[in-house]
């Protein structure tokens, strides 16, 4: 589990396997869940028109599109969230009006949200069993054995060492992302929709997920598989259907479509395999020597950047990317060693020193971390220079929109309201306001952590672009990724991390997805693990 | 800059910036009680009486201010009425024995602030939930008054700081105008300087806030000081009025400090709330309680009506506001 161990021709059987089964099948069976013409209006706008599409059993249907396309809406149509306004659903045949996600539960459907929706305290088991408790003693107890021996039985499916009587909040994020999983087997679903179940999972996570799938869907499960990452959906996907706008664009055999076509489809437009743009300028800016943390297991890092320069950090979940990068963002307490920054030396006390000393964190959990979901945009973005903008302690608000203008004009925030509380933007554009912030704050310094994560395509080349038109202007930019195209696409140099520790830099003539997985992974031979640049999510 | 000007999407007019559509909700609630109350009680619409209504609610006014604050950044209160009481009893105390009025004045005024550093500190800095922190100041905070006077008044508060607090000018009593200029510093603490922001933003998202640099302890403790000087100075406009501080005095008086914060828009979640909202919040309560005790309401009813007022606020404000 620990090591990915996935290769080409194992997969290439399974989905052999797969397709053979969906084939025998496809003329006996009616579609398992069938959408025609689902349209669905807020207020004026419509956010889903004349949606069709149908699945049959057994069969791992991707939906694809950009954020905003009317995945979520669809999804939320489906699982008796919010009704549509016209149009029809149908679950093996029967017309289905749900009127509560509790009667979309008992036709048979199971959500897997993308933030899961457990509650910390209580354990595996009793996750598995929230809402419908196994209940004896005339319905007065609950009967925790029971509910704990059959979430046993479930996970064992998945992974057996998930132990169900253990609290939720002490399980890693794969591990939740699996006893989501486990749920759904447990009720027996016989559609599964999954959004970016992914998002969190390590390359072997992902591929244990990836059976699990193709067992459920072997037993005739329909599974609506909702993700961003391109090379999965290829890999595990039969069928896509490509939203845009809310609109259906056109269903595709993923078998045979190839991948640039695809986005081609999603986007409206081709999005060009972009080169990579170098802005190295000669002078080190970053000097961090044998930098050591307090908190985490981040040990002994010592690397430069220069002016200009985009470094990559590469690693495992868990190798100490994120931890690396909120150590120099002084958020996280450096336990010993060194950051210069223009040859001097930094005393970070917190986050304050770290940004006056020019370094700005864009954080990976963006709603977490990064914004104040109720404040407009010009207020997040303002938020660590307001002092900039104060003058004998009063906030000149006229002085604040102007440069809130100017920069998230520049950055191109979509819409262009920059009054607008940020929670109303999508992942993408938060990500924006985020660089406009660190822009207003005048930072040198960028630390983005996973900054296309949970973000489309089109707006995902739009933060390249930005990336690239800070560094040309002489920034100095650290990027951590789990995605090595995005790596390799963007990085001067990679930085590939294991175990709290750098592993490896390499140059962009050595920067080949198969040299950063095998140092990530600790492999010495690294042919051995040939497969791995096959879906690369490291 | 002129092409970017003209490519903006309008903004509304600054008036409505600070005055939100929460606000005008509020307002209308308040005309809505008025308007009963004029239509059942002669005299109450009379300018002596809506006077009146805003004198009575000034105590309340004051302290929901500085209740309003500590809420927005994510924090409760519950110790404002003993810290009062503290800062009544030694201001009196200190008058009864002859210092001058502005150095007692400043002394209450700062062991309010003390008060509320004390819980403050507790939240910011060792990390305890403000509801607990601020329930254990609230026994012993009130013990300290107590012990310290015995548990008897202090009487005999001089008239010259009397007249300051009860009296009026122009036929506008001291503690509305007062409460005004308050109210006014607050509304500008929250819309124009960078404390205000900082206090939305550590209650709208702590760990966001701390990313982005904004220092957490000190806007946690500059609301809950705050608090405690506006107890303070609540005290004051109280034992103005009676000319005696009562060591229990103040009881009860977080309860409608938070319910007219409620009603006036504040999320007790944190990172929103409203100046104009709280005003007109303690305004309808003053305004309830005033036009039932005219009309001659046992005390037992105007208990409960103000009980009922205050669910009907939030269900209007849930339904209005919709889900999620």
């Amino acid at each position: 589990m620990l090591r990915p161990r996935s290769n080409r021709n194992r997969s290439r059987s399974l989905q052999d396997r797969l397709s053979s089964f969906d084939e025998s099948t496809e003329m006996t069976t009616t579609a398992r869940l069938r959408f025609e013409g689902i349209t669905k209006t807020f207020q004026s706008a419509k956010a889903l028109s004349d949606v069709s599409f149908s699945v049959k059993p057994g069969e791992v249907h991707a939906l694809l599109g950009e954020n905003g396309a009317g995945k979520s809406t669809l999804l939320r149509i489906l699982s008796g969230v919010s009704p549509q306004t016209s149009g029809e659903f149908f679950v093996d045949g029967k017309l289905a009006t749900f009127k509560s996600p509790e009667d979309a539960r008992r036709a048979g459907i199971a959500m897997i949200h993308q933030e899961l929706q457990q509650i910390p305290n209580l354990t595996v088991a009793q996750n598995m069993f929230l809402g419908h408790p196994l209940k004896y003693a005339g319905g007065l107890l609950v009967n925790r054995r029971e509910q704990e021996k059959r979430a046993a039985a479930a996970l064992a499916m998945i992974d057996p060492s998930i132990d169900p009587s253990t609290p939720i909040k002490d399980l890693k994020v794969a591990q939740r992302q699996i006893v989501e999983i486990a749920r759904a087997l447990l009720e027996n679903a016989k559609i599964v929709a999954m959004d970016e179940p992914t998002s969190s999972l390590t390359p072997a996570e992902f591929e244990s997920l990836a059976v699990v799938i193709q067992k459920m869907a072997a037993s005739g499960v329909a599974i609506i598989y909702v993700s961003h990452k391109m090379d999965e959906v290829f890999r595990i996907c039969h069928q896509g259907t490509v939203m845009r706008d809310g609109n259906v664009v056109g269903t595709v055999d993923l078998r045979s479509a190839v991948q640039a076509d695809v986005i081609a489809m999603m986007v409206g437009r081709e999005l060009m395999q972009e080169e990579h743009k170098t802005f190295v300028k000669e002078d080190v800016r970053v000097d961090v020597r044998n930098l050591s943390s307090a908190v985490t297991h981040v040990r002994d890092v010592s690397f430069t950047v220069r002016r200009g320069e985009v470094v990559g950090v590469a690693g495992l979940v868990g190798s100490g990317r994120t931890e690396l990068l909120r150590l120099i963002a002084g958020v996280d307490k450096i336990g010993s060693g060194d950051i210069n920054v223009d040859g001097r030396a930094l005393k970070l006390t917190g986050p304050r020193s770290a940004i006056d000393a020019g370094i700005g964190l864009l954080p990976e959990e963006r709603k977490r971390e990064g914004i104040i979901p109720m404040r407009p945009v010009s207020v997040n973005m303002v938020l660590p220079s307001l002092r900039k903008f104060a003058r004998v302690g009063i906030v000149r608000h006229s002085a604040v929109n102007k440069s809130a203008e100017t920069l998230l004009k520049r950055v191109n925030l979509r819409p262009f309201q920059i009054d607008r509380p940020i929670k109303l933007f999508s992942g993408g554009n938060q990500q924006k306001a985020i660089i406009a912030r660190w822009l207003a704050a005048g930072s040198e310094i960028l630390l983005f952590d996973e900054p296309t994560r949970g973000i489309d395509v089109g707006a995902k080349s739009e933060i390249y672009h930005l990336i690239e038109n800070l560094a040309a202007e002489g920034k100095s930019i650290i990027v951590v990724s789990s995605e090595l195209p995005e790596v390799i696409r963007l990085s001067d140099r990679v930085m590939v991390m294991r175990d709290g520790r750098i592993a490896a830099q390499l140059e962009r003539h050595e920067m080949t997805e198969q040299a950063i997985v095998s140092h990530a992974v600790g492999d010495r031979e690294p042919n051995t693990d040939s497969s791995m640049q096959e879906h690369a999510h490291v | 800059m002129s092409d970017i000007a003209a490519e903006m999407p309008k903004r509304s007019p600054k008036l409505f910036s600070s005055f939100s559509l929460r606000d005008a909700g509020t307002l209308i609630g308040l005309i809505l009680i008025v308007a009963v109350f004029a239509a059942l009680v002669p005299g109450f619409l009379s300018e002596r009486n809506l006077i009146n209504i805003l004198q009575q609610s000034s105590i309340n006014a004051c302290i929901a201010l500085g209740m309003t604050l500590v809420i927005i950044s994510g924090g409760i209160d519950l110790s404002v009425g003993p810290t009062a009481a503290i800062s009544a009893v030694l201001t009196a105390t200190l008058l009864v024995s002859g210092v001058p009025v502005p150095v007692a004045l400043l002394a209450g005024l700062g062991i309010g602030a003390f008060c509320g550093l004390v819980n403050g500190v507790l939240v910011a800095y060792v990390g305890l939930q403000p509801f607990i922190v601020t329930l254990g100041t609230l026994s012993t905070y009130r013990a300290i008054a107590l012990i310290y006077t015995g548990g008897n008044p202090v009487l005999g508060v001089p008239q010259g700081f009397r007249s300051l607090f009860n009296g009026n000018i122009a036929g506008i009593p001291n503690s509305v105008i007062i409460v005004a200029v308050v109210a006014f510093a607050a509304w500008v603490l929250l819309k124009k300087t960078p404390i205000g922001e900082y206090l939305l933003a550590v209650g709208g998202n702590e760990e966001a806030s701390y990313v982005a640099g904004v220092p957490i302890a000190l806007t946690k403790i500059t609301a809950y000081v705050i608090s405690g000087v506006l107890a303070a100075l609540a005290s004051f406009i109280l034992i103005g009025r009676l000319g005696a501080a009562e060591p229990i005095l103040g009881n009860l008086w977080e309860l409608d400090a938070i319910a007219a914060a409620a009603i006036g828009g504040a999320s007790l979640m944190g990172g929103k709330g409203s100046i104009v909202g709280t005003i007109l919040g303690a305004i309808i309560l003053g305004a309830m309680r005033n036009g039932l005790t005219l009309m001659n309401v046992q005390a037992f009813y105007q208990l409960l009506a103000t009980g009922l007022i205050i669910l009907v606020a939030m269900m209007i404000d849930r339904a209005t506001r919709g889900r999620g």
